[in-house]
């Protein structure tokens, strides 16, 4: 807002419905539907469809590009807030992350066929497979890994565990990974490959990979946020990690060799802590572009910052990591918190955010650049 | 909630009055008292922007919503009947505006003994009493006087965990006694406020 960055950043949608606090939302990686979960305990599902304009005008190339429109409510049956969700890559499944420390799974029941474009999504009802319990307190994260096999959830009780994912809604524990000392606050997968990293209330940010023959365990810490680490983010080449914190910053880590990450960079901007991030592909990519890294947090502000890399050097050495801000968003839910911010992970659609607020309120952000 | 007091005789002190000139529409009224009765005739109940200063935080009035006590009224949870000014937990100097920002603010309190195991519920109190108060552009920071607590670092870390107040919040046997700490400040039930 009145900046002089290269890229602006309007709302072309407000979702509104819920009675409480907004904690998180997410885009179905398959099918037009975008999830949000609330204190109000429910999961509202919304569908959007393209308006495409013909005869393409100046007057019209503004015009909000999508649609938003209610599709169901799930009530979930959870006793406490619903503080995360997270799509299944197939887009069939969606896990639910509550405070009443259970993982609730969802699917709708088949039979119903679902166009990929957007068409029929209104079938059958969507019914919890399973429930997944094992955390003590409250869970406050739920992440799928890249193949789908694997998920992963935290919880106060200071564990993340791994689930299996088989057939038929069957889930079998295969770690209980009990390494930080406070909360674990956010799980996140590497986009490629079986690498888990989680991040806690006790400052540090912890990966871990899957010894074949023994059980999952902890290769690295990082260490240098000053406070709570809210959340992560990969970047979609997989060769760096974004994460937020109660510091202010935002850090960098790169991926110098196979098991060992280092900062990269330390990003400021935020007034207050940093509550979410997501790094997505961008618009535009050049050949040492990273993508669009968009955070928010306490401060209420939605910052893009366009990543890349310096050129190679000929005959080797390191690249350098860069970073600039592209566009700035204040008051994104008037003064409320921002709780989560998200790219639409969709093709042609590298530019569309969601965020989710404590104004209850869930809003749909397109990036002009 | 342990049956064993953490500081069976804690002092209690007078409480103090206000500095603070009395603008004629109050006057009427008395500020240390719960004011239910005092008219709002005039008072604009729009939700226009309107400076807040720490004396209206801490009880003596706040003019959009009426006068009230916010949480200089709030009582112990260990000696309920006993108010968290009387025991000089918190006072009005402890609550400071960023001059940068004057919505946010900073709320101090001081533990009666430096072991004092009820501090988290004391912060916890403040922070609800000033959630449901106070409109909601203020960002409210509360921490505990430096030096005045053992677990210091802990405690304020989390008083400023908004995942944790949210959990602690739908916590049935906490919010029951939260409650009770809270019947003494002001009255809740009036919906007229906001």
């Amino acid at each position: 807002m009145g900046d002089q960055l290269e890229a602006r950043i309007e709302a072309i949608g407000t979702l509104q419905g819920h009675d409480d606090r907004v904690w998180h939302i997410a885009w179905n990686p398959t099918k037009p539907i975008l999830a949000s979960c609330s204190a109000d305990k429910t999961v509202r599902l919304y569908t959007y469809r393209t308006n495409l304009i013909s005869g393409d005008s100046e007057a019209t190339a503004n015009l909000p590009s999508l649609t938003f429109s209610h599709y169901t409510t799930i009530p979930t049956g959870h006793s406490k807030t619903v503080r995360a969700i997270a799509w299944s890559p197939s887009g069939k499944t969606l896990a639910t992350a509550s405070f009443d420390s259970n993982i609730g799974i969802w699917e709708q029941e088949s039979g119903e066929d679902d166009e990929p474009g957007g068409g029929a999504l209104t079938g059958s009802e969507w019914e919890c497979m399973s429930l997944l319990e094992g955390h003590e307190t409250e869970c406050k994260s739920v992440a799928y890994s890249s193949s789908g096999n694997l998920l992963a959830s935290c919880s106060r009780d200071k564990t993340v565990w791994v689930w299996e994912v088989h057939p038929d809604s069957d889930f079998e524990c295969m770690g209980v990974l009990m390494e930080h000392t406070q909360d674990v606050k956010c799980v996140a997968w590497h986009p490629k490959e079986e690498i888990l990293a989680s991040a806690s209330y006790d400052d540090t940010i912890k990966l871990y990979i899957d010894d074949p023959s023994d059980d999952w365990y902890c290769f690295l810490t990082l260490t240098d946020h000053t406070s709570t680490v809210w959340t992560l983010a990969f970047s979609p080449d997989g060769r760096y990690l974004a994460s937020g914190s109660d510091d202010k910053t935002v850090r960098v880590w790169e991926r110098v060799q196979e098991h060992k990450w280092e900062c990269a960079a330390v990003i400021e901007g935020h007034e207050m802590s940093v509550y979410s991030l997501s790094w997505g592909r961008g618009k535009s990519m050049g050949q040492n572009d990273l993508g669009w890294l968009a955070s928010t947090g306490g401060d209420g502000t939605i910052l893009v910052w366009k990543m890349s890399t310096t050129p190679p050097i000929e005959g080797g050495g390191k690249t350098e990591l860069l970073y600039s801000l592209m566009a700035r968003f204040s008051f994104a839910h008037g003064v409320s918190d921002v709780n989560t911010v998200t790219w639409c992970p969709h093709e042609g659609y590298e530019d569309i955010l969601a965020t989710a607020g404590d104004d209850g309120v869930a809003r749909i952000w397109k990036i002009f650049h | 909630m342990s049956t064993e007091a953490f500081n069976p005789n804690p002092v209690v002190f007078a409480t103090a009055k206000s500095s603070r000139p009395v603008p004629a529409y109050v006057k009427s009224n008395s500020l240390w008292l719960d004011d239910e009765e005092c008219s709002t005739e005039g008072f604009d109940e729009s939700n226009e922007i309107e400076e807040i200063d720490q004396d209206e935080i801490f009880g003596a009035f706040f003019r959009p919503l009426r006068a009230r006590q916010l949480i200089r009224s709030i009582s112990d949870p260990e000696h309920r009947n006993m108010s968290l000014e009387q025991l000089a937990v918190v006072s009005a100097p402890q609550i400071t505006f960023d001059a940068r920002s004057p919505n946010r603010l900073t709320v101090e309190f001081t533990p009666t003994v430096p072991h004092c195991g009820m501090s988290t519920f004391i912060g916890l109190s403040i922070r609800v009493r000033l959630l449901r108060s106070l409109p909601n552009r203020y960002k409210v920071d509360i921490r505990v006087k430096s030096g005045s607590h053992q677990s210091e670092h802990a405690l304020n870390k989390q008083l400023n965990d908004k995942e944790r107040v949210a959990a602690a919040l739908e916590n049935p046997a906490l919010v029951e006694v939260l409650e009770q700490c809270l019947s003494t400040a002001g009255h809740e039930s009036d919906t007229a406020s906001v």
